[in-house]
């Protein structure tokens, strides 16, 4: 054998065993599904992952699947179905009894072994997920005194809720008990239909209360976390991620079934970045900037990644209907006729966007009434009509439109609002020869403003988000007197009338006599009334690689166990 | 020297009290609250929540409790449990009384709940002040040269095409100059990651983004000292001497020429490092910048005095500094 030869030999060898080596780290990689979702959080960091104090998207996106409820609702027909419980009901729909999966366990992420393990409890048993650990989170969150907002919306739903929120009677009191290890027993204030979808709802989450007396209000940093769901917290990069991995002991259910992506990363970023990460092919789903809408429509790959669906929210403008010359009903109606909502979504939102004539979203809410379906309900745009309601008043006070008060359209700065305000201005003063004054103010500012009937101007812009798939949410939680904060001053017969008829939506059994009850309340609301002028339902948007097979939910959080990715397809 | 050092340190500790004062009479004078959204807070939750974080006390109470926290040391057991209310940046154990000496509890954040003051500043300072020296290094390294090379061939073509740069970088900010690196070498080239942080890589777009701009303000100060001092009587003799022109040019005239310029490094430095808001949203950086203008918007009080406070001293030290730079540059310049 030649020097030269038993060099090329050599050298081949080592070459041949430095690839199969790298070869067996690339399938070992490979084996591992990892999905990098840049869509789900946004730009500013998880406020926390305690279900007693989530009010955000981004800390129950997380929470609903680490820790899931009671209950859960289809992502897609947004029935609510069993979750980590099936459940009976009392003949007069007050008492609740779950009955929870039996030995679903407690979990945690160890770094050391990379692994997800059992909690164990002082013995060396197993800790299972029982009704005891769901009672303890529901009376920590109504109970507890430690500020929750959902605490507070579950407490006018459950036996002596409200009195234990306001620390009148003791946290024992509470309708909540675990009658064995798996069975757990609810006492509804009232009947309502929708009380399963409420005791879904992350304030009602099992919660380690071992975990919780530990590491105190730190015991949701990863260093602690502990989870049952498919998936359960792997880490948490302030201000740039929260990882979650795949729950090997979650048992799979017919809603939850066990997770297929290995991990699932949450990157925490602005749209524009989420987008570069997604054109680059280092993120699976990506926000879609409204500045690169027409851009990735017209590109033939970018636009088969695009997707446009329901979101939960809608956007309106409230009206003061204390302040002259918006406290007369023909001046509000006429305001509203003459939004031409289809030309503001065609020309400023672009984003497929829903024209909305009642407050409710129709699309998915339970009983919301459809504005089509009700056509004696819903406000027209009419421009005409629009006219004469306005001279019609003019005339009444004799006087001209000059002398008329000015109208000041206020909005929370953001580039978007501002767009869709001067969109409108210009609608006002083209169909009515109204000219508004728009004015912004920073957020914080803003929300003190138009919550206060005092100091919110004639029309302001509001947006509201649903917390459960109630119409229940959308017109009692916001406008029913006892709860409303809104500065809109509204208190004549209508509103009067429509406190009655939201009350009795509220326990009405059939489903078409409840929408008809909420379809003419939302017919005082926005028509007869017309406090507020409803302009659009919100939409969705998201990219997402053809490498992903996913569901597209129809409201705020994402059930990543139903998705898969397939590694060998991304470049 | 050190009487020096020691009295501007002291002063410092005033500037800090008054700069705390300030920032807290201009936040609580802004209306809004730090639990105020969209939804409608039961006055009950908004009662828990305001007597977790004493704000149900008058003003002037909360502001002595805050600043005692701070700045008074205090004996506690071993161990506190654990709580966003009581993370102290300073623990020192103390042996013989079996007792632990804490120090400067900044308080905890409203909005991230299981975050504090100190833990925020702790994760994402060293990220800043990462990202902030390589934009310095990249921005002297940048600035400095092309000022000279500007200076010494004044009015030639050197001088035009650096000057020019320079007026790009001035006028081409971070917001505009970021994305269009990303798109480039992140999303087109496939160069570098597009977003995040972790490596060096991660690091070399906005570290160019945020140096650029900066290296464009030294390069014009650098050539304008520089021709300032190149017309100085003490030039001529170090020529009329026959020194060599490297030694007039590097040892004589540049050494003063950099008085402003190292002047304005300083504060340069206490901003980069305290984070850049605009180069941390492009690049999904972790760190203060975002934290720093989030938690004016939710009203976020003790993490707006923290950060604050910190960018503060940041700048307080960084001019102590240069000024101790100047007796080096400039043996007139004494300090007694």
């Amino acid at each position: 054998m030649t020097g030269k030869f038993a060099r090329f030999v050599s050298l081949t060898l080592v070459l041949v065993l430095v690839l199969s080596f790298a070869a067996s780290t690339i399938t070992a990689q490979e084996g591992k599904k990892v999905l990098i979702d840049a869509n789900a959080l946004g730009a500013s960091d998880v406020p926390t992952l305690d279900p007693s104090l989530a009010t955000d998207t981004s800390s129950i996106q997380v929470l609903i699947e680490t820790n899931p409820g009671l209950t859960r609702t289809n992502e897609i027909t947004l029935v609510t179905e069993p979750g980590m419980a099936t459940w009976e009901v009392s003949e007069d729909g007050l008492v609740y009894t779950f009955s929870i999966l039996p030995e679903v366990p407690w979990v945690k992420y160890n770094p050391e072994t990379d692994a997800v393990e059992q909690v164990l409890d002082a013995d060396g048993n197993p800790r299972y997920v029982t009704a005891e650990d769901f009672a303890f989170g529901i009376r920590r969150s109504i109970g507890g005194q430690l500020g929750s907002y959902y605490g507070g919306i579950m407490a006018g739903w459950v036996l002596n809720g409200k009195e234990v929120y306001d620390g009148t009677k003791p946290v024992e009191e509470l309708g909540v008990k675990a009658l064995d290890t798996y069975t757990l027993e609810i006492t509804a204030t009232r009947p309502a239909a929708f009380l399963p979808s409420i005791f879904g709802m992350w304030q009602a989450y099992a919660q380690p209360a071992w975990v919780i007396e530990e590491a105190g209000d730190l015991w949701t940093e990863p260093q602690y976390f502990q989870g049952y769901g498919p998936y359960t917290l792997k880490d948490w990069v302030h201000g740039e991620s929260v990882t979650l991995i795949k729950n090997p002991f979650w048992p799979g259910t017919d809603t939850i079934p066990v997770a297929t992506i290995d991990e699932v990363r949450l990157m925490i970023l602005d749209q524009s970045a989420s987008l570069a990460n997604f054109e680059a092919g280092t993120a699976d789903i990506s926000q879609v900037p409204l500045a690169d809408l027409d851009r990735i429509r017209a590109d033939a790959t970018l636009s088969e990644a695009l997707y446009i669906g329901p979101s939960g929210c809608t956007y309106i403008y409230g009206i003061n209907t204390a302040k002259p010359p918006v406290d007369d009903v023909r001046v509000r109606r006429a305001l509203s006729m003459t939004v031409n909502r289809q030309a503001l979504i065609d020309n400023v939102l672009k984003g497929g966007q829903t024209p909305a004539y009642f407050f409710s979203r129709e699309d998915i809410l339970a009983a919301a009434p459809k504005a089509a379906d009700y056509p004696q309900y819903a406000i027209t745009e009419d421009v005409e009509a629009a006219k004469a309601l306005l001279q019609e008043y003019l005339d009444e006070r004799g006087i001209t439109l000059e002398q008329m008060e000015p109208i000041t359209l206020m909005h929370n700065e953001s580039e978007g609002h501002a767009r869709i305000a001067q969109a409108i201005q210009q609608m006002w003063a083209e169909n009515l020869g109204i000219n508004v004054t728009i004015q912004t103010q920073e957020w914080g500012t803003y929300l003190e403003t138009i919550k206060n009937n005092e100091s919110a101007p004639q029309v302001f812009r509001y947006g509201w988000c649903l917390d459960y798939t109630d119409t229940h949410n959308f017109l009692y939680d916001v406008f029913h007197s006892s709860v409303r904060e809104l500065g809109i001053s509204w208190s004549d017969e209508n509103a009067q009338r429509f406190d009655q008829l939201v009350e009795q939506a509220m326990s009405e059994t059939d489903l078409q006599k409840r929408t008809d009850l909420y379809a003419e309340a939302e017919y005082l609301l926005t028509n007869a009334s017309a406090a507020v002028i409803p302009i659009y339902f919100y939409t969705s948007l998201n990219m997402t690689q053809p490498w992903v097979t996913r569901t597209y939910s129809h409201f705020g959080q994402q059930y990543y166990e139903k998705w898969d990715i397939d590694m060998a397809a991304k470049p | 020297m050190g009487r020096y050092i020691v009295r501007r340190l002291l002063q410092m500790f005033l500037v800090l009290f008054v700069v705390s004062l300030l920032t807290f009479a201009t936040m609580r004078a802004v209306p809004g609250g730090p639990f105020s959204t969209e939804k409608n807070l039961p006055p009950r939750a908004l009662a828990q929540l305001e007597a977790k974080y004493n704000l149900d006390e008058p003003l002037y109470m909360q502001y002595l409790h805050y600043m005692g926290d701070i700045a008074i040391p205090r004996l506690t057991e071993n161990r506190l449990p654990p709580s966003v209310l009581n993370d102290y940046l300073i623990n020192i154990y103390i042996p013989g009384i079996d007792k632990t000496l804490r120090w400067m509890n900044f308080g905890p954040s409203y909005k991230s709940v299981s975050q504090t003051v100190n833990s925020i500043i702790k994760n994402t300072l060293p990220v800043s002040a990462t990202l902030g020296t390589g934009a310095l290094i990249v921005a002297v390294f940048i600035g400095i040269p092309a000022g000279i090379i500007a200076a010494l061939k004044r009015n030639t073509r050197w001088d035009y095409a650096a000057m020019s740069v320079a007026i790009i970088g001035v006028s081409v900010p971070v917001i505009i100059s970021g994305p269009i690196l990303r798109y480039v070498f992140g999303v087109q080239l496939k160069w570098l990651p597009p977003t995040g942080w972790g490596s060096f890589e991660h690091m070399i777009m906005p570290a160019f983004a945020l140096g650029f701009a900066e290296s464009a303000r030294l390069a014009r100060l650098t050539r304008a000292s520089l021709l300032q001092v190149l017309n100085e009587d003490y030039i001529r003799t170090a020529r009329a001497k026959g020194l060599h022109e490297r030694i007039v040019i590097g040892v004589h005239a540049l050494k003063n020429a950099m008085i402003p310029v190292v002047t304005t490094l300083g504060p340069l430095f206490a901003f980069l490092a305290t984070g850049s808001f605009v180069a941390e949203l492009i690049f999904g950086i972790p760190g203060m910048g975002k934290f720093f203008v989030v938690s004016i918007t939710n009203r976020d009080y003790p993490v707006i005095m923290g950060t604050t406070l910190l960018l503060a001293t940041f700048v307080i030290l960084a001019n102590l500094f240069v000024d101790l730079v100047y007796v080096w540059l400039d043996p007139r310049i004494q300090y007694s």
